[in-house]
């Protein structure tokens, strides 16, 4: 589970965010902050978001390059400004307002 | 949401365990200069930190004791669910093997490393075997439940079962299979039972697709078998199971099902009796929507102990789906062949149709390619207010072709259908409701010459998801009708053609006739000759008031003799007041389809007036 792309359907899709969490394998508040995250990008985004997920336990030196210290995280990468969010996304109205949705 | 931390035990380690991890939460702590790093981690929603001194991710504990759980549960699993566990390379060779032995026993772990499972000695893998398999591994295909026999040390015959899977690197390169093995040799012997046995007899019955159970001489259901079973658990109403008594449920039916429950009743009565050997009758079950035909068959047991009959129920559905829509497409089809007119056909393919489907109401828009437009040509319907209402608004209607439910039927030439509330559609229901307001639609081309030439357009409450029979049936009823409409457009046009040609001769002649082989006249149509009576069974000659010289006559029965065609024999005949008649007769032979000559037909002119005139005028012309 070193990287992976959330599905997208085939054909032109306009993606309105894209979106990266950092992850530890299946730990408990990485797989949470997977489920949470899902369910956010599909009531807010639908399919129109593109998630790259990535285990800090196999390449940890893509975390160190792009700055995380923690997992899990999230990284806002479009649209800019690019934002972070720490911690396994319980608190849903903070993980809205850093993907600038509330 | 609390992070997964409460989820582990509560026990007397974990006090240790969490003094441990707040002194480590603490030491990072100090190195975690982030205020939303460290709000995270006192929070305990942080699983690894990464430490940019050595470029490697470090556990926090809690994160580290879960997963550690994880993986042992998981193993755990793994045994119970598995026997041993290997791994291949990417040529296939095993590299790793735990648990139990594969193949022959006397190979040992260390004969199975370094060889591919078709090297291994297995009794019952062919080449052709092999070679499938290999070709699953070259596709990298997962595979499940590969058996194989072996005869171990001691004689004995085991069968193992094989599942695998490919392995691949974080490049996606494919580095070998990984997968596992289970002892199947007890379940093989389970399965398979003396014949003769009772867990023969009871394992044949819970094969059968049919739901089946045994009767004692009461009618107490006293054995069923697994789909009986299926169908109890599933069934909305009341289940009929094991130390029912059936003949009791069949009294307590009530609805449309009284009549169907007293038959089979009266029928299992009799068999239990031994009246009869076999009772089978034929039962609806279900609403239009969902439609389920069972053939129930009751059969006489003797010499069983208290089992006297066994009833089954096979499920015919499909076969009566396909004797219905075998039945629709010959009503069609005589419908077509009896129709006087289109219309009527039209409407009688509508009516026929609906019926077969539980249908309310169908309508036939006809294509006017010139024109662009879909126009409702025909129509039936139930005589219900609703449905009447429905047709009234749309008889007559006339709209664009590219537009509408219909207009895309056109365009494909694919049926599309709307089902109703809650069902799935192949069209979206939008802006559809004066095409559907009777719930579903189906609609269907209908096609002449491998083009659409209009469309039926079906509705009803009842219009469920059509299956392939019933897509077929409908492509060929629109198919049969089409070249119906096509072949009466052909023969109207040639009927109007052959109607102005008739006028235009009987304006340009007076009579038309015909002859038979020995050329006496069999029809004469119009004024007929003048002065000649009736002519028919009479040939020309044998008319005595025509005036012919001897060398004309024998000059024209040598033209009919040889079947040449003649025109304008123009002769005189002789009238009661001394006057003369003249006429013009031209003929052609006819023949028969085998091609026997049959006579001759032809028109016939009177030019008396003129012929007088020119005679006038000759004398004039001579004084």
């Amino acid at each position: 589970m070193s990287r992976r792309k959330a599905k997208r359907p085939a054909g032109p899709v306009v993606t309105v965010a894209v979106l990266r969490l950092y992850i530890a394998d299946s730990a408990p508040n990485s797989a949470l902050a997977i489920a949470n995250l899902a369910a956010i990008c599909k009531e807010h985004f639908g399919d129109k978001f593109e998630l790259e997920i990535i285990d800090v336990l196999e390449d940890p030196q893509r975390a160190l390059a792009d700055g995380i210290i923690v997992t899990p995280s999230l990284t806002k990468v479009s649209p800019s400004p690019l934002t972070r969010i720490v911690g396994n996304l319980s608190d849903t109205k903070s993980v809205l307002h850093a993907l600038g949705i509330a | 949401m609390k992070s997964g931390k409460s989820a582990l035990p509560p026990s007397k380690p974990r006090s240790t365990r969490v003094d441990v991890a707040h002194s480590f939460e603490n030491n990072v702590l100090r190195l975690i200069r982030s205020a939303p790093e460290s709000r995270a981690i006192r929070a305990g929603e942080v699983d690894a930190i990464i430490d940019p001194a050595s470029g490697r991710a470090i556990l926090m504990p809690a994160a580290q004791t879960a997963l550690i759980e994880r993986k042992a549960r998981f193993r755990s699993l793994m045994d119970l669910a598995s026997d041993g566990y290997w791994e291949q390379d990417a040529d296939y060779r095993f590299v790793l093997h735990t648990g139990a032995a594969i193949g022959n026993e006397r190979t040992g772990d260390e004969g199975i490393l370094g060889k591919t499972l078709w090297e291994l000695a297995f009794d019952n893998g062919s080449e052709i075997d092999w070679q499938t398999h290999r070709t699953q591994l070259e596709w990298r295909a997962i595979f499940r439940d590969l058996e194989f026999s072996c005869v171990d040390s001691a004689g004995r015959l085991r069968r193992i079962s094989i599942s695998g899977e490919p392995m691949f690197d974080p490049d996606a390169r494919f580095v070998g299979y990984r997968g596992i093995t289970r002892e199947v040799t007890e379940r093989g012997r389970a399965t398979t039972v003396a014949p003769g046995s009772d867990g023969f007899a009871r394992a044949t019955l819970d094969a059968l697709a049919a739901q089946v159970c045994v009767l004692d001489t009461q009618g107490t259901i006293i054995s069923t078998n697994a789909a009986w079973r299926t169908l109890a658990a599933t069934y909305g109403g009341p289940a009929i199971t094991e130390n029912d008594n059936y003949l009791a449920a069949c009294a307590g039916a009530v609805g449309n099902e009284r009549v169907d429950a007293a038959a089979m009743a009266a029928g299992i009565r009799q068999v239990i009796a031994g009246e009869r050997e076999a009772f089978r009758y034929e039962r609806f079950s279900g609403t239009p929507l969902a439609a389920r035909w069972f053939m129930a068959t009751v059969t006489h047991l003797r010499g069983a102990g208290v089992a006297r009959a066994i009833v089954a129920y096979e499920d015919i559905t499909e076969v009566k789906h396909a004797e219905r829509l075998q039945k629709l497409e010959c009503t069609v089809a005589r419908c077509l062949a009896v129709a006087d007119d289109t219309s009527a056909a039209v409407h009688a393919v509508i009516r026929a149709v609906c019926t077969a489907q539980g249908w309310d109401c169908g309508r036939y828009f006809r294509l006017d390619s010139a024109a662009g437009v879909l126009v409702a040509a025909e129509s039936w319907g139930l005589p219900e207010v609703d449905v009447e209402q429905f047709m009234e608004r749309s008889r007559g209607a006339v709209f664009r072709a590219d537009t509408g439910l219909t207009g895309r039927v056109c365009d494909s030439g694919e049926p599309l259908w709307i089902l109703g509330a809650a069902q799935n559609s192949r069209a979206p229901p939008t802006a559809l409701a004066h095409e559907t307001g009777l719930g579903g639609a189906f609609v269907s081309p209908v096609t002449a010459a491998g083009k659409s030439i209009g469309a039926f357009a079906f509705n009803g409450r009842c219009v469920r998801e059509p299956d392939d029979r019933l897509l077929q049936a409908l492509r060929s009823i629109g198919e049969q009708l089409g070249e119906f409409l096509r072949h009466r457009q052909v023969e109207d046009g040639l009927r109007r053609r052959e109607e102005r040609f008739r006028r235009l001769t009987e304006l340009s002649t007076d009579w038309h006739w015909e002859q038979d082989a020995n050329f006496r006249f069999t029809e004469i149509v119009g004024s007929g000759m003048v002065g000649t009576g009736d002519m028919r069974g009479k040939a020309l000659w044998e008319l005595p008031a025509i005036v012919l010289s001897d060398e004309q006559w024998a000059r024209h029965k040598s033209e009919i003799n040889a079947q040449w065609s003649f025109c304008d024999f123009e002769f005189a005949v002789a009238l009661p007041d001394g006057q003369f008649a003249y006429c013009l007769m031209s003929g052609e032979p006819l023949y028969e389809a085998a091609g026997a000559f049959s006579g001759f037909h032809g028109t016939g002119v009177d030019i008396t007036e003129r012929k007088r005139a020119e005679l006038a005028l000759q004398q004039a012309a001579a004084r």
